[in-house]
């Protein structure tokens, strides 16, 4: 999915013999080189081996449904759930829609027009990535609660706001790309047949953007339909609370898991919304961009430009960091950090060793599937599925999932002497790549299959082996999206607590962990420090994902 | 042919997983290293005995705590008393008690520490708690603050009270029942039905007065449209500001309110004084079942009831355990009280009840 953010390309009609949009997917296989040969059954079975391994945690928590706890659902379905589904679909709705409208006009904004601070707010406006949404929360919260009042703060609506702020940089990056990626050719073809700038905007680039913008917003989805943080601040009830509600207020683990299986059901239907949405139009890249002509905007125009802009940045960053702040002096100068163990350093390490092992896993397994699965192929999908399920599941789920599993194996006792899964680093990581590996895979994914079947049909006509063709075309052309897959991935793990906190090992205390001892006894205050350096290691890791897009742009043209 | 390129990739990447995650922590896979010791910071290692092999005389434990407030400098001073090095992990208390039943005989925590009694009785229940045989615990902590076969104890008590604004209050409700009074309609501060305290509030008033009984005091909060506030301290926030009038909290929370502003314009009310009492929560610890050092860990419990007992408690503004125990002086501002001791055993039973009721009655 990342993929889109990355590569210059012109949208290009496809040449005779290269599979038109129509029916592309069957016959695009036909050239692409990654991810589509026959092999060894070795490695086959490995590929299995770890879309199954992946796939156990989840598949344990959708085992449940085999036995229904019915007297549970019924209870349930006289009481909370009816609230539970309008809470999630409401907040569904309304994230998706201001997340769509913000990230696309702000990408429109900075990528079609020309007005003061244009070059750097492209890049500011990508950084509230580096938020974690339950920080974004709780500074709201605190922030607005005098203004507001206590009642009004705490609503589904300024809920979907905060979501939607700390959320529109992924249908930003998407449509951005895809902007930047349409060539001047298709606008001037508007233009010249009547349309006015605007009119070609809502007829030719936002049609074209399409299938990106779908991709962002299914990444939208997920989050909002997995977030177990921000929901609560917020007295929203969502089934993703309620997994949490049920499994904490009665102990039912089984109802619980058949709950989050609801969830998953729910994801399946995003996810069949996405592909609708895609359609069947395949845009992919001939290897040389035009790029779409800057309009300069000028005295109120230019102003307003700005304005909106800087304001979203403001709300989003500006705002919550200064308050961060601010509470992280007072927390020095009345000396309000002891109640954990452990310095700023300590933390710091932890977090910076669990997001690099765990991003650098999800790589190396997301490359080893998208090479050698053939999603063509109905177990190749299948496979695909599987591997990716962890996703579509709230991060308490997939931790009590894998801890189910290890267990298990610990209990088979294969391990050397006293060595146990559980409470591990591995077991730790194991579990991270669980729940991101989609991230990784997806974004490896759409980068490979974006490269244009007749820039690959070129390279082995010109008698590049197939080796050849994917080192030295495929993977260089799909590189950028492939360090931005991994960028994604670690800004995930680094923000990541719920399956942190119940499967770190001794001597484990991440960033988030500090947020979390602080802000469940709620001492906003003493939360700051380790909410600052989220936001700073964020911060850099939204440098090297807009370095990785950049860079990936310049190596194609 | 394809697959070439990904497995030099792939080689060379999982190298630097390897590497990378080597360097960082030396125990992979869950060797016996304690990180996070007690009586040092937690970005020193200490490597004390080798994997398998537990304690030599003062040994070390291992802790999973529910409750994690303050908790570091009390096993600091528990290690500096005994010898005795602690290594812990906290985390929610449902989510501790997963990973112990889940990791079975292979579990690495010699005592689990809950702040609240229906948690701890839920891991009673799946057996995951060994019933000790101690003089020490038996003789300081009152019978109705540790479970019938003494698999679990309470080390610290916490109120759940009324709260009302001294500015605008003149004649508080005094019972449970008293703030569904039609008089505080949009004048009542709840914490939601999500969190613990609520729930085992609600057990008790089940135990107390009976599951239909307790339903209708539900109900009569919640036709007051109470405003839902998931934290104690901004429950009395609320009350300071004039968003609400009365509420529900914990008392601890005033304590640390007081220390910062000691004009606080919020008061407790004791409810329930001419019956059953307070309702009051317990801190617990307990030993598990498959405790590799339970000597260690009984230590670790038995020190916390006595010499540990008065920090353990003040720690966190909580009232003792151990009736000749003064607490802090603070709470002891707070005035007397009776409590509800004697829903205390039974709170854990009765929270799925409780979570049904509040479910019945659309308790946000």
């Amino acid at each position: 999915m990342t993929s889109t953010i990355t590569d210059a390309a012109d949208l290009v009609p496809h040449e005779p013999g290269a599979p038109t949009t129509g029916n592309g997917g069957a016959r695009t296989s036909t050239v692409s080189v990654i991810g589509q040969q026959a092999r060894s059954w070795t490695t086959t079975a490995a590929i299995s081996a770890v879309a199954i391994a992946v796939s156990v945690p989840v598949l344990v928590i959708v085992w449940s449904i085999v036995e229904p706890s019915t007297e549970v659902w019924e209870e349930l379905w006289a009481t909370r759930l009816p609230g539970m589904i309008r809470d999630t679909a409401t907040l569904l709705a309304t994230v998706l829609a201001g997340t769509l409208v913000l990230g696309t006009s702000l990408a429109w904004l900075v990528t079609a027009y020309q007005f003061p601070g244009r070059r750097v707010l492209g890049w500011l406006l990508v950084t509230p990535l580096a938020i974690p949404g339950y920080v974004l929360g709780f500074v709201w919260l605190d922030t607005l609660q005098e203004p507001l009042g206590a009642r009004s703060v705490r609503s589904i609506w300024l809920c979907a706001l905060v979501l939607t702020i700390t959320l529109y940089p992924y249908v930003y990056l998407f449509a951005r790309a895809a902007f930047r990626e349409q060539s001047q050719r298709s606008i001037d073809v508007a233009r010249s047949l009547g349309c006015s700038r605007t009119q070609a905007f809502w007829r030719v680039a936002l049609p074209m953007a399409r299938p990106s913008l779908a991709g962002g917003a299914a990444l939208v989805g997920m989050e909002v339909l997995t977030d177990v943080g921000t929901v609560r601040l917020f007295n929203v009830s969502t089934i993703a609370d309620g997994v949490l509600r049920v499994w904490f207020g009665t102990g039912n683990r089984n109802a619980a898991a058949e709950l989050s299986v609801l969830l998953i059901g729910v994801a399946i239907v995003l996810i069949a919304m996405e592909r609708l949405a895609r359609g069947r139009a395949r845009f992919t890249q001939s290897g040389s961009r035009t790029g779409l002509h800057v309009e300069r905007l000028r005295g109120g125009r230019a102003i307003i430009a700005s304005t909106i802009g800087w304001g979203v940045f403001t709300i989003a960053v500006a705002l919550p960091v200064y308050r961060l702040i601010t509470w992280a002096i007072e927390a020095r100068r009345t000396d309000q950090t002891a109640t954990v163990a452990g310095d700023l350093g300590f933390h710091l390490m932890s977090s910076l060793r669990v997001a690099a092992v765990a991003t650098l896993t999800c790589l190396a397994l997301g490359l080893l599937l998208v090479a050698g699965l053939n999603r063509r192929r109905r177990s190749g999908a299948l496979l695909a599925r599987m591997a990716t399920l962890g996703y579509t599941v709230p991060g308490p789920v997939v931790a009590i999932g894998v801890l189910v599993t290890l267990a298990a194996i610990d209990r088979l006792g294969w391990l050397p002497d006293g060595w146990l899964l559980i409470g591990s680093f591995i077991g730790l990581i194991y579990a991270l790549v669980v729940r991101f590996l989609a991230v990784a895979y997806q974004g490896i994914e759409s980068s490979v299959g974006k490269v244009s079947p007749s820039v690959v049909a070129s390279a082995r006509t010109l008698g590049a082996g197939r080796f050849r063709v994917a080192t030295r075309v495929e993977l260089p052309l799909a590189g950028a999206g492939i360090i931005a897959a991994a960028v994604l991935v670690a800004i995930d793990t680094l923000k990541e607590l719920p399956i942190t906190l119940i499967l770190r090992p001794f001597g484990t205390e991440t960033l988030p962990i500090w947020v979390w001892q602080a802000t469940s006894e709620s001492l906003w205050v003493q939360a700051a420090v380790p909410s600052l350096a989220i936001v700073a290691v964020g911060m850099v890791l939204v440098a090297a994902l807009l370095w990785a897009l950049e860079h990936g742009a310049e190596t194609v043209s | 042919m394809t697959t070439k390129y990904p497995r030099h990739l792939l080689g060379s990447l999982l190298v630097a997983t390897l590497v990378l995650s080597a360097c960082g922590s030396d125990d992979d896979a869950g060797g016996d290293n304690t990180d996070t010791t007690a009586d040092t910071t937690a970005d020193t290692t200490t490597n004390t005995a080798g994997d398998g092999d537990s304690v030599d005389a003062g040994g070390s434990i291992t802790v999973y705590t529910g409750r994690h407030y303050g908790i570091e400098p009390v096993f600091e001073e528990f290690t500096a008393d005994t010898g005795i090095e602690v290594r812990f992990t906290t985390g929610n208390d449902p989510e501790l008690r997963e990973r112990l039943i889940a990791e079975g005989a292979n579990t690495p925590a010699d005592v689990v520490m809950t702040a609240d009694a229906a948690n701890i009785e839920l891991s009673a229940e799946a057996d995951v708690l060994a019933s000790v045989d101690s003089d020490v615990l038996t003789e300081t902590i009152p019978e109705e603050l540790r479970s019938e076969d003494n698999e679990w104890f309470a080390l610290s008590q916490r109120a759940r009270v009324i709260i009302a604004s001294t500015e605008r209050v003149e004649n508080p409700p005094t019972t449970y029942a008293g703030i569904g009074d039609p008089e505080w309609d949009g004048k009542l501060c709840l914490r939601p039905s999500t969190h613990p305290y609520t729930q085992s509030l609600v057990a008790s008033l089940i135990i107390a007065e009976g599951e239909e009984r307790a339903t209708e005091i539900v109900q009569s909060w919640v036709d007051n449209d109470p405003l839902y506030i998931n934290s104690d301290t901004d429950i009395y926030n609320a009350v300071a500001d004039g968003e609400c009038d009365v509420a529900i909290a914990n008392t601890y929370y005033l304590g640390r309110l007081l220390t910062e502003d000691p004009d606080f314009p919020v008061e407790i009310v004791w409810p329930e004084q001419d019956g059953r009492g307070a309702h009051v929560n317990v801190s617990t610890a307990a030993v598990t079942a498959n405790a590799p050092n339970p000597e260690g860990a009984r230590a670790l419990i038995e020190w916390l009831a006595t010499d540990g007992q008065k920090q353990f408690a003040d720690a966190n503004f909580e009232y003792p355990v151990d009736p000749d125990v003064e607490p802090n002086d603070i709470v002891a501002g707070f005035g007397e009280f009776s409590a509800d001791l004697a829903a205390v055993r039974q709170l854990g039973a009765n929270q799925p009840a409780a979570v049904e009721v509040l479910s019945a009655t659309g308790y946000e």
